[in-house]
């Protein structure tokens, strides 16, 4: 186990070191200068051209990147062009905000999403299913920074339940913080999960071996959740963990609407201001992420079904 | 080594709630009587160092209450002349008759915050000196360029000679944030630290800097008395909505409004009660013609585009926020120019038929198309989408790009735009948007080295270089008004550069607080320590 994680991270590193390269590439052809960001429209050429030197700006490309790999590898992010703040700083005190979104989130979406899927699924074309088709249209179809502000103006502003914006501080308050944006993203994770869940145990509802289950006498119950939701849930767990990365790095409108500290935003943020060490440590945490998250799909395919193992 | 499935799965919900405790912050709520709260219009705070680099609004407005400069202007408006100055942490000041002399005497016993003893002469040379070392990148250097030396025969007094005459050397740099006064000791010892727990002389000081916002508390020792509320607490909400809606549950008391039309309408529909503090003028709003790309090389061409352009229609759609300009400096500061004050040729009154004449006389009788783009932040776009409108009319095709607003300011200073719309906040200090607007020496360069005299005048035409040369070697206030005067009609002429329209900065207040003054003008931050909540 621990060598194929291995493995699977060593395999890793030419994928990040390409997105590296990506990133430094984009963000140098990208017009706009983070010295007039940080010094403003009126600043002097010399002062501007004293601010890039500094930054190392004026260093030619070629040297830049060198830096800029070894900073990368030797996990020195630097700091902010703009706000001058270490950039791990930055990072350790937003990452775990987004975190916690993405994990309460993905969390509300399972516990909705799988139990509609498999409701759908065994009253097929019924009302339970018409119900869950429809539910699914409404979480595809409405844009989640718009469910994010109905939600607030009812259940914060008008009914008082909720706080209006914020991370919270402590445990209590965090979770009180993250329950609205947290369903506003549920919502549509659970619709998708939801269809995910009914179309693949669908198809394994109609495999031999179910027959052979109902067959030999099994409760409708067991045949359902032991024969049946545990070979569909490999399909799900795919769309898990794209929909985990969406969340990550997709979570933006969310972060705005509830004024919620959060990576997404910093990120969105970093572009407009041309605040490249932000912009490529933002990157990188990602591409981390996109690797983490990868490797726990295929844990959790072989906790799912004991016939994968690894090679 | 193994793992089951079940140990696996419960080890991996375990790490989830681990993720979700995090860490703690720990800030203090708003909504208690004791606490005012604002909430500006930016994703976090950079710091709290007059000095540095990237601030932003927020910010602005923390480094307003903690710290002093030595003169400031009463609260809620800009001193627009020399007598209209106050004393802060300099108790009295004179200048030399050439006005390039000028002497401080600062105020005894002013302490700073945290124990770091008073402020003398050594703390005033620290904070110029940082400002004067061109080996220092710091905010607004600009603003320091005439000052040949500072020195301090005594503790307690400081004096600045000047490189050429300013008789508004306390608006042009003495009042300005990048001078508020640091501790030279503090600095010495935190170092960076200082952006996030800086030591100033102000009414109020940082206790808490997090994404969340700044957390001020009132210092007792302040010298001009305790501040009226304990505790301030500097929020920051990006998102428009997300703002409107923490003003709307009482969440935060002010919020920095929208520079956008039918904005106060809209809040006044939700709250009738909400009061809203303005800066007249705010933001000089300026079309600048370039004057080396066809067809606006053509003063025809310019004059068909000033005919066209309707200000008072462009005001107007921005109700109470917006003044038409008439010139380069907005009617509220000295060395403007009203209408009335014209000759009749260079009022410009809003007229169609003569734009289409003259851009018949100028060989384009079925009119033109003259290629811009302009930012996409809220004022430049919707400013910009209107003036394409009014130009249609007149049968001028204005092809606009809505761009990155950094991209537009990059471009801007690399000469890549016919008509750039620049949005700018001055104080009442004439010299700075015609130096820096209209000087030869600040011609825009398309390697990005010149500055932002965007329309090329004095190089592509004859400019005012010469005018500017008398002002800035002119000691006399008086004087130097009409000079400016002068300039304004030079630029009415000519047409380089088109004046549209002011807009204020506007913060939404809800009634329970009092602020103990009335915003009339002033830069986009006032101070709150006299600042209560009364019901």
């Amino acid at each position: 186990m621990i060598r194929m994680i291995g493995i699977r991270l060593f395999d890793t590193i030419p994928t990040v070191l390409l997105v590296l390269t990506l990133v430094f590439v984009a963000l140098r052809l990208l017009p706009g200068d983070p010295a007039l960001v940080a010094l403003g429209d009126y600043a002097t050429p010399e002062q501007l051209n004293l601010f890039r030197e500094q930054m190392g700006l004026n260093a030619p490309l070629w040297l830049q990147y060198i830096t800029f790999t070894w900073n990368m590898i030797t996990l020195d992010f630097g700091r902010s062009l703009i706000s001058n703040v270490p950039v791990v700083d930055i990072l350790a005190r937003n990452l775990p905000y987004t975190i916690e979104l993405t994990v309460v989130a993905t969390g509300m979406g399972l516990l909705a999403g799988i139990p509609l899927g498999v409701m759908a699924a065994v009253y097929r074309n019924k009302a339970p299913d018409n119900g869950v088709r429809a539910f699914s249209l409404v979480g595809y179809a409405i844009p989640d920074f718009y469910l994010g502000a109905v939600l607030l103006i009812v259940f914060a502003l008008n009914l008082g339940w909720f706080p209006i914006s914020g991370g919270g501080h402590d445990f209590a308050s965090r979770m009180h913080h993250i329950f609205l944006p947290a369903v506003t993203l549920a919502m549509v994770k659970s619709a998708f999960i939801g269809r995910l869940t009914r179309t693949s145990l669908l198809e394994v509802l109609g495999r031999d071996y179910v027959r052979t289950a109902r067959a030999k006498g099994a409760r409708e119950g067991r045949v359902i959740f032991r024969h049946g939701l545990r070979n569909a849930l490999l399909p799900v767990t795919t769309g898990l963990g794209l929909s985990l990365l969406a969340t990550l790095s997709g979570s933006v409108a969310i972060e705005l609407v509830f004024n919620r500290p959060g990576i997404g935003s910093v990120l969105i943020n970093a572009i407009a201001e041309r605040d490249y060490p932000v912009i490529q440590a933002g990157v990188v945490v990602f591409a981390f992420f996109v690797v983490l998250i990868n490797l726990l799909i295929d844990l959790a395919y072989i906790a799912i079904d004991p016939r994968i193992r690894v090679k | 080594m193994g793992i089951s499935r079940r140990a696996f799965l419960a080890q991996a919900s375990a790490l989830g709630a681990v993720a979700s405790v995090g860490f703690n912050v720990n800030i203090a709520q708003a909504q208690q009587s004791d606490t005012i709260t604002i909430a500006l219009a930016a994703r976090a705070p950079n710091g709290v160092n007059p000095q540095q680099t990237g601030l932003t609004g927020g910010d602005n407005w923390a480094i307003h209450q903690v710290f002093n400069t030595l003169v400031k202007a009463d609260p809620g408006t800009f001193a627009t002349t020399p007598e209209e100055f106050r004393p802060s942490l300099a108790e009295s000041w004179e200048s030399s008759d050439d006005a390039r002399t000028w002497t401080y005497h600062l105020r005894r016993g002013v302490e700073f915050h945290g124990g770091y003893g008073e402020m003398t002469a050594a703390d005033v040379l620290f904070t110029f000196g940082r400002q004067l070392d061109p080996s220092i990148v710091t905010n607004g250097k600009v603003l320091y360029q005439n000052i040949q030396g500072v020195e301090a025969p005594d503790d307690y007094t400081v004096v600045f000679t000047l490189e050429r005459p300013d008789p508004l050397f306390n608006g042009s740099c003495i009042a300005t944030l990048p001078a508020n006064i640091i501790s030279r000791a503090a600095f010495e010892e935190r170092g960076d630290e200082f952006n996030h727990s800086p030591v100033g002389t102000g009414p109020y000081e940082v206790v808490d800097f997090s994404t969340d916002g700044i957390v001020l508390q009132a210092f007792e020792d302040h010298f001009d008395g305790i501040a009226a509320t304990p505790n301030l607490r500097i929020a920051f909400i990006a998102d428009t909505t997300a703002r409107t809606l923490a003003f709307a549950s009482g969440e935060v008391d002010m919020i920095e409004g929208v520079r956008s039309p039918g904005w106060i309408p809209q809040m006044q529909q939700r709250s009738a009660d909400t009061i809203f503090d303005a800066t007249a003028p705010g933001s000089f709003n300026s079309l600048h013609l370039n004057l080396t790309q066809a067809p606006l090389d053509d003063l025809r061409v310019r004059q068909a585009i000033r005919y066209a352009i309707n200000n008072e229609q462009i005001a107007a759609a921005y109700g109470e926020l917006a003044t038409p300009m008439v010139g380069v400096i907005a009617s509220q500061f000295p060395g403007s120019v009203s209408k009335e004050s014209l000759p009749e040729n260079l009022r410009y009154e809003h007229n169609i038929e003569r734009a289409r004449e003259l851009l018949a006389e100028a060989g384009y009788p079925d009119g033109v198309m003259i290629s811009a783009f302009t930012s996409q932040r809220e004022d430049y776009a919707s400013i910009m989408l209107i003036v394409q409108e009014q130009l249609r009319a007149a049968g001028i095709e204005l092809d606009l790009q809505i761009i990155d607003h950094s991209t537009f300011h990059a471009d801007n200073r690399s000469a890549r735009n016919a008509m750039p719309l620049q949005s700018s906040s001055y104080p009442p200090v004439p010299t700075q948007p015609l130096l820096q607007w209209l000087s030869a020496s600040a011609v825009v360069q398309p390697d990005g080295t010149g500055q932002n005299n965007f329309s090329h005048y004095g190089v592509a035409i004859d400019g005012v270089d010469d005018l500017l040369e008398q002002v800035q070697d002119e000691p006399d206030f008086e004087r130097r008004i009409a000079l400016v005067e002068e300039i304004e009609q030079k630029v009415l002429t000519d047409l380089p550069l088109l004046g549209i329209i002011t807009l204020s900065y506007v913060i939404a207040r809800n009634p329970r607080i009092d602020l103990g003054f009335e915003v009339q003008s002033g830069y986009a931050y006032w101070p709150l320590n006299q600042a209560r909540v009364v019901s």
